[in-house]
């Protein structure tokens, strides 16, 4: 049992670790996603000015494809994890295993669709 | 089994709306719900990936463009940087660097770091866009 709870207290600690890291890259990196790809590309401003488009992000070389994974991989874990901890403080307590299970499944469906549509076009050279 | 008899978990029973009762935590609760945006965000930017890998690089592109993407966008950008100044604040809040005798404030790691975001975003796009 005293073992279980070890196991259990490190995975804890190992959730709560990505958690702050995905809330250091949602406030460091996504903001510029948001910015290029909801400003900057619609309305045909810097850095974009017509010449290039949100898709060169992916395909313009793997450290974009790199940036777009950790930015969204990282943002999508921490925006779920944090915002099924505040349903909790809101009353939901009672269903905070069900709320963990759904969280937890959007998150991995979630990531697992950006990693696959990220090594497909790595795979057959549409990322160069 | 037997841990869990000797350290019951106490938990004080609060209303749903306790959150209402102070504008502090009203103010951490609008902090803790920007994260909705921050989520939504990445699953409608993973939607429009799968447009693409399932069509063409233009649909990702018009999904792009719609209105009420673009619109959406917004707010969350709004949120994402409410979330990005919470989030230096605390940061100097927890972690306060020892210089010397004294402390550095949290405001001052909001300001270093919200520096730094600029800093950071820039780098960014000379990477991705211009390189």
């Amino acid at each position: 049992m005293k073992v279980e709870t070890h196991k259990i207290a490190r995975l804890h600690a190992i959730l709560w670790g990505i958690f702050s890291l995905g809330g250091m890259i949602a406030a460091f990196l996504l903001p510029v996603l948001l910015y290029l790809t909801a400003i900057a590309y619609p309305f045909n401003l810097w850095p974009f000015n017509g010449a290039r488009d949100p898709s060169f992000l992916i395909t313009g070389h793997r450290l974009g494809a790199l940036f777009i994974f950790v930015t969204i991989a990282g943002s999508l874990f921490h925006g779920i994890f944090r915002f099924q901890s505040a349903l909790t403080e809101v009353g939901l307590i009672k269903y905070r295993r069900a709320l963990e299970a759904v969280g937890y499944f959007i998150i991995s469906v979630g990531i697992i669709a950006l990693a696959y549509y990220l090594a497909t076009w790595y795979l057959n050279g549409t990322i160069s | 089994m037997g841990d869990n008899k000797r350290y019951p978990e106490l938990r004080r029973r609060v209303s749903p709306g306790w959150w209402t009762a102070s504008r502090h935590y009203a103010m951490y609760m609008v902090r803790e719900w920007t994260s909705l945006f921050v989520a939504l965000y990445s699953l409608i930017f993973i939607y429009g990936l799968s447009l693409w890998a399932m069509g063409s690089r233009a649909d990702f592109l018009n999904f792009l463009k719609n209105p009420a993407i673009i619109g959406f966008s917004l707010v969350a950008l709004v949120f994402t940087l409410y979330h990005a100044v919470t989030w230096f604040y605390l940061l100097g809040a927890i972690a306060p660097v020892k210089i010397g005798r004294s402390r550095t404030k949290p405001w001052q790691a909001l300001i270093l770091n919200l520096v730094l975001l600029v800093i950071v975003s820039y780098i960014a796009i000379w990477l991705l866009i211009f390189r």
